[in-house]
């Protein structure tokens, strides 16, 4: 019964840490404006350029990544840095919550880019 | 007797015979082992004629990047195929000039690694590596590189972005000393190649897009003690001081006017001339009325202490981030003294060096920001072209990179042509109130749409100023260039292309693909005889002008394609 309890709360515990972090923001115009302007004030702009269509750094509007850009990857990125390139950690500049409108904006560019001209 | 003396000298070839006994199957070891000769004052001061070495990056103390070599020539040039090539393991900007000294090559690369490397062969002697901090990419506004290394002595320097100068021993890497010479969390970085002038290594700071209040430091090439810090915004009660308005009263620790791009030395003169980089914020200019010196001048300067003996100023009040960081190129043109200095601002500038004075400045693209020159110099602008919080500026040109961007150009003093490579694209620029944070960006720019343009490779008679030909090309040329005596010009392309033209006609003679882009300086040396080309290939620094806003300035190089590589040529040889 011991070793049960204990397989179970192994399991638990594996499930929690594979879970995906899937953005907790809806798409609302308010994120996304928010999203943008936190985009162009934390730096973002400098190497990503204007509308994230690239400079220093990639592009982040199309769909060429070097990892699938799940809402995980990109929140984690954008925390933590990616290791060995100029992409630094930005944790201790914005909090979690503003992470997350960041990519809200991302991700309605990309929506945006991927729409037919008219 | 001397090149005689060192081709003897460079190479000591120790054997170690494990042999003993009759010797049939005991194997000998032959180890190559270079033995480096010390670099003297001496070779420095006649650097132009070791024809043999690359000794600093400019080549020589006038910064010509004009080797004499000639065995590879116009009429030789189809046979350079690769004799080498040597892997950083990094990517990012590659814009270094390597350094050559009796075969041995030391040559820097992104994200603060140094090698040294058999000049012939492209065997590794030994490696050294800086770790960065974490944060190190969001303090820099223009990624991760470095533009090379410095020689003097048995040593070896170079400047890491965060801001230390490592000297090493050239033979074994090691490391003599490390001095921090600024707070790279106030964005106060490095990516400059260091000078060695009178036993001074003399480096320079980069970071005026953040708020910083920038310098030149001369250090002990022997300790690295600081011997002189020369600020290149005046403190209060020193001369220009006045000249940044009087709207903002902390303006003057925190206007920028950063350092990164290597000076020139004159002997005779005994001055040191270096640059310096646009005021911050860049393209805010509403807290910052007046000429804002010694922002965007190149300053004469006594090596002995860093006192400033005169300067003269490309672009007063920058509100366009025209940066006149660029190098200066010492020549004797027309019996006169001068320097040439090719600004991002578009004009091709010849500068008397003995006081400062203007002798004439020369297009070298488009511009419209400035309507002519007053006879003292100054340019005279137009208004319309003059971005602020209500006024979006219109077709600005050129744009932020101009003209002609950092990378150097180079001076044929046998030709008398210089040589610069450039481009031909516009912006439109609209100002931003932007806050004032140490180690944040303040840019200053609420809008900035890149016009899309084209590339060109521009050569000018330097005896009068006009242009001689003009190689067009769908990209900005952004290596630094190359001159020789067997008449070629070398210099490199965003799509990977090395190319070689003929320096009489601009005709394309050969051209290699490198397989990344091209932001790093070419140069020429031999070893046992034999002529080397070798060109750093990896693309990476400030792109934004290629696809930032509207369509951008090069919109064909989005996600343009990352390396890290040297690449060394020579004459395809048929034994």
């Amino acid at each position: 019964m011991k070793r049960l309890l204990s397989l179970a709360l192994v399991l638990g515990i594996t499930t929690a840490y594979a879970e995906e972090l899937t953005n907790p923001l809806t798409p609302e115009p308010e994120h996304i404006a928010a999203g943008k302007k936190l985009y162009n004030s934390t730096g973002c702009i400098a190497c990503h350029g204007n509308n994230a269509r690239g400079a220093v750094g990639p592009d982040l509007t199309d769909d060429e990544w070097l990892r699938k850009p799940t809402d995980q990857m990109i929140f984690n990125t954008i925390r933590n840095g990616r290791s060995g390139t100029a992409m630094s950690g930005f944790a201790g500049d914005i909090t979690d919550e503003q992470i997350w409108q960041i990519i809200t904006w991302i991700k309605d560019e990309n929506r945006k880019r991927k729409e037919p001209k008219k | 007797m001397k090149a005689v003396q060192k081709l003897h000298s460079r190479r000591l070839w120790l054997a170690v015979a494990g042999a003993v006994g009759t010797g049939l199957l005991a194997p000998t070891i032959a180890l190559a082992d270079p033995v480096h000769t010390p670099v003297t004052d001496e070779m420095l001061l006649n650097a132009s004629r070791e024809s043999s070495n690359w000794l600093m990056a400019g080549r020589d103390y006038a910064g010509t990047r004009y080797s004499p070599l000639a065995k590879i020539n116009t009429r030789n040039v189809k046979r350079l195929v690769p004799a080498y090539s040597f892997s950083f393991g990094v990517q990012d900007a590659q814009n270094t000039t390597p350094i050559v000294v009796d075969g041995v090559m030391y040559v820097t690369s992104s994200h603060a690694k140094i090698f040294a490397i058999d000049a012939a062969t492209g065997k590794q002697l030994w490696a050294f590596s800086h770790p960065l901090p974490e944060n190190i990419g969001k303090l820099m506004c223009c990624d991760v590189g470095n533009r090379g290394a410095a020689v003097y002595g048995d040593k070896v320097y170079f400047a890491t972005p965060d801001s230390h100068v490592i000297a090493l021993d050239r033979a074994t890497g090691a490391k003599v000393w490390d001095v921090v010479v600024g707070d790279y969390t106030k964005a106060q970085t490095m990516t400059v190649a260091p000078l060695v002038v009178k036993g001074k290594v003399v480096v320079g700071m980069s970071g005026a897009e953040y708020p910083t209040r920038l310098w030149i430091d001369a250090l002990d090439s022997e300790t690295g003690a600081q011997v002189w810090r020369r600020y290149t915004i005046p403190g209060p009660g020193e001369p220009g001081f006045d000249t940044w308005g009087d709207t903002d009263p902390e303006i003057w620790k925190y206007g920028g006017g950063s350092t990164w791009i290597t000076g020139s030395y004159d002997p005779q003169l005994d001055t040191l001339y270096w640059s310096t980089g646009n005021p911050n914020p860049d393209w805010d200019g509403a807290g910052r009325k007046g000429d804002n010196l010694y922002t965007n001048s190149t300053l004469a300067l006594n090596p002995d202490n860093g006192e400033i003996k005169f300067h003269y100023q490309y672009t007063p009040w920058d509100v366009w981030d025209f940066d006149g960081v660029n190098e200066t190129i010492l020549a004797n043109i027309n019996g006169r003294k001068v320097w040439l200095h090719g600004d991002r601002n578009g004009f091709l500038y010849n500068i008397d060096r003995t006081d400062g004075s203007f002798v004439w400045a020369k297009e070298i693209s488009k511009v419209n920001w400035a309507t002519g020159f007053t006879p003292e110099g100054r340019p005279i602008i137009d208004e319309s072209k003059v971005p602020t919080y209500e006024h979006k500026a219109m077709n600005v040109c050129p744009a932020s990179e101009g003209g002609k961007w950092w990378n150097p150009m180079s001076y044929h003093p046998v030709a008398k042509t210089v040589v610069v490579p450039s481009r031909e694209i516009c912006v439109d620029i609209l100002a931003g109130k932007s806050d004032r944070v140490e180690g944040k960006y303040n840019l200053g720019i609420a809008e900035a749409d890149w016009i899309k343009g084209h590339g060109q490779l521009v050569a000018f008679d330097a005896t009068t100023g006009e242009k001689t030909w003009t190689v067009q090309a769908p990209s900005p040329f952004t290596s630094g260039v190359l001159t020789t005596g067997g008449g070629l010009v070398f210099a490199g392309t965003p799509e990977g292309e090395f190319k070689a033209f003929d320096i009489k006609t601009g005709e394309e003679l050969w051209s290699f693909q490198t397989g990344s882009g091209i932001v790093g300086s070419p140069i020429a040396y031999t070893v046992d005889g034999t002529q080397y080309v070798a060109i750093p290939s990896g693309w990476g620094g400030w792109t934004g002008w290629a696809t930032w806003g509207g369509k951008g300035g090069s919109p064909h190089l989005k996600d343009n394609r990352k390396g890290g590589t040297l690449f060394v040529f020579k004459l395809f040889d048929v034994k």
